[in-house]
């Protein structure tokens, strides 16, 4: 993944690279340094040798220069006093390690190791704080979900000894409730949502859950019999979904970006999209939603044109008892 | 001489002069530049470009003494470095893992500046959304500075609290001087670039839980109480979300939202389809029947 870093790129490390080196009193072997700097080895040997050994300040006299020493597989940089100390971590640099860490902490509540003195991450961050400023303490609140904390440790329960699990779920599009015997492959959250991906025996296929949806959730000590893939399955539409015109308002151009769609026309006043629909239910809150900034334009088979119009008076039937 | 290198000397001249240094002492002091002026100076000019996108702290002052004034070039030490942060290798080892089990979008460059440790063989376990307006909000909110930023159509002046991610959602919540209270605002809403501005003057409040965070209370309008009816089919759902809800003859339930967001309101309820309704208050009740009428 590093067949082309650029001299930028190369700089960047061996800012870090020279500091930490030099204060290793024997050096640093080869191998260490590519791997803690994500530095691949022979382009690290190659700048050391070519690079770093011959830069110094004016006049380059033999004792301006760095002095770079290979080894038995180990590196030694000696004189290296402008770069004693590594470049600081930017603001947004210190603010990704923070959502990380946090993230995790508040996923496993790891705060305290197993002595029950604080862990090690909570530590690093700690100190990542106090770098950052009083304020960063508090400053970065991750969830990555929002399901039950029971169910999701049944379900990592479930992947980690692989049993089976029983499931009431809600499938959401179709606004319908089924029951599913799936075998767990892999919890894992995005969009601030935690899914679990499977073998799901009802539909002989894999598929993913969303956790917050599973209404009830069994484990059984059936071993689970089909390894599903750990890949994160893709929710591409079939090609042969039928597919809706729909006309937009501009306020509405996220929709392009959020949905599958394809022939975008975009004019100074409206967006015609053709978007395709996996099921009534999920298309039905989708207009109900955008109101008067979308219009059908034209249906495919076995879809209505008057789809909104008939579920808009579906849901005023309720308000007209 | 490559570009690397000549970099990595550029770097230490600017680090090691304790005055400005000018265009043409550098040219002198670093070599491998091309010879002409002009060629010299695009090259210059790129090398600069370079090192102030790897957020190098390159200062540009007037060189002392000369008549008349001429622009030199200087990376203070104190701004290099800045505050020092030694972890511990253990410490190291989690940040690693952290990093890898949470991934943010773009390029994570931080471990490979203070070196990462330990494997980290683990499958990850969630991807959050990350970006520039989100570093710039997070790290106001650190070193406790205000922020200007439009949001609504309106200029506001916030000191951030707390960036909190819930729901697929960045939200920040702080202090608004204009309205002198607390708000929280979607990150992804705020429009054009977020601008640092002076140290942060409140205290820090105590800031909402992410968890409660709805669509419909994010609003500026004053809270309206609205009654909504859940079915039984969704009545487990909506305990869920919403927390606390009664409890109806024949499983279905009512629970209680405030509402400061009439649009965000409606479409969560709409969402339900035929299986909710709102109860009261009748403006809002009407607000639904209005929306429907108009699309049937």
């Amino acid at each position: 993944m590093n067949a082309r870093l650029t001299a930028r790129d190369r700089l960047a490390r061996l800012l870090s690279v020279i500091p930490w080196v030099a204060e290793q009193p024997d050096g640093a072997l080869l191998d260490e340094v590519s791997s803690r700097f994500d530095y691949p080895r022979v382009l690290l040997l190659n700048d050391l040798q070519d690079v770093v050994f011959y830069v110094g300040v004016h006049p380059f006299t033999p004792d301006s220069l760095i002095e770079v020493e290979i080894s038995n597989q180990r590196v030694r940089i000696r004189y290296a006093d402008w770069f004693s100390r590594p470049l600081r971590l930017s603001a947004e640099e210190g603010a990704r390690l923070l959502t990380a860490g946090q993230s995790v902490l508040a996923l496993t509540d790891a705060t305290e190791g197993a002595d029950n003195e604080p862990s090690a991450l909570l530590r690093a961050l700690t100190k990542l704080g106090t770098a950052l400023g009083e304020g960063a303490r508090q400053a970065v609140d991750v969830r990555l979900g929002n399901a039950p904390d029971d169910t999701l440790a049944m379900l990592r329960e479930a992947v980690s000894e692989g049993f089976r699990l029983d499931l009431e779920y809600y499938t959401y599009g179709r606004d319908e409730l089924t029951e599913r015997s799936v075998d767990p492959a892999r919890i894992f959250s995005d969009k601030g949502n935690w899914y679990l991906s499977g073998w799901c025996h009802r539909a002989e296929g894999e598929r993913v859950f969303r956790v917050d949806r599973i209404r009830q959730a069994t484990l059984t000590t059936t071993p689970v019999s089909v390894e599903a893939t750990t890949a994160e399955t893709s929710f591409a539409p079939a090609g042969d979904l039928p597919r809706v015109l729909l006309r937009l308002d501009p306020s509405a151009r996220w929709v392009v970006e959020q949905y599958p769609v394809d022939d975008v026309v975009t004019s100074p006043d409206h967006i015609d999209v053709r978007i395709a629909v996996s099921t009534v239910p999920w298309f039905e809150r989708l207009l109900l939603g955008l109101g008067p900034d979308a219009e059908i334009l034209a249906a495919d088979e076995p879809l209505a044109a008057d789809l909104r119009s008939s579920a808009a008076q579906r849901v005023l039937a309720r308000y007209r008892q | 001489m490559n570009k690397l290198e000549r970099l990595l000397n550029l770097t230490a001249a600017l680090l090691a002069a304790d005055r400005p240094l000018t265009a043409e002492e550098l040219r002198v002091r670093i070599g491998g530049y091309p010879e002409t002026k002009s060629a010299y100076h695009r090259a210059f000019e790129r090398d600069k470009d370079d090192l102030r996108a790897m957020g190098l702290p390159l200062r540009v002052e007037s060189v002392p003494g000369v008549d008349p004034p001429v622009d030199g070039y200087r990376i203070r030490r104190s701004d290099y470095a800045g505050t020092e942060l030694r972890f511990e290798p253990d410490e190291l080892a989690a940040l690693h893992l952290a990093t890898n089990l949470i991934r943010l979008d773009g390029d994570d460059t931080a471990l490979r500046k203070i070196g990462r440790t330990g494997t980290a063989a683990v499958d990850e376990v969630g991807k959050v959304p990350f970006d520039d307006t989100l570093a710039t909000l997070i790290g106001a909110a650190a070193e406790r500075r205000a922020v200007s930023f439009r949001y609504g159509d309106t200029d506001r002046v916030v000191e951030p609290w707390r960036l909190s991610f819930s729901r697929g959602h960045w939200y920040l919540d702080g202090f608004d001087r204009v309205r002198s209270s607390e708000r929280l605002y979607r990150v992804d809403r705020l429009q054009g670039s977020v601008q640092l501005a002076g140290p942060a003057e409140q205290p820090v409040g105590s800031v909402s839980d992410p968890l409660d965070l709805r669509g419909w209370e994010l609003g500026d309008a004053a809270p309206i109480s609205a009654k909504v009816r859940f079915d039984a089919d969704q009545a487990a759902w909506a305990r869920h979300i919403l927390g606390e809800v009664e409890d109806e003859p024949g499983g279905g339930v009512v629970a209680t939202l405030e509402v400061r967001n009439t649009a965000a309101f409606r479409s969560f309820v709409l969402s339900f389809l035929d299986h909710a309704e709102v109860l009261e208050p009748e403006s809002l009740r009407h607000d639904i029947i209005e929306w429907l009428e108009a699309l049937t």
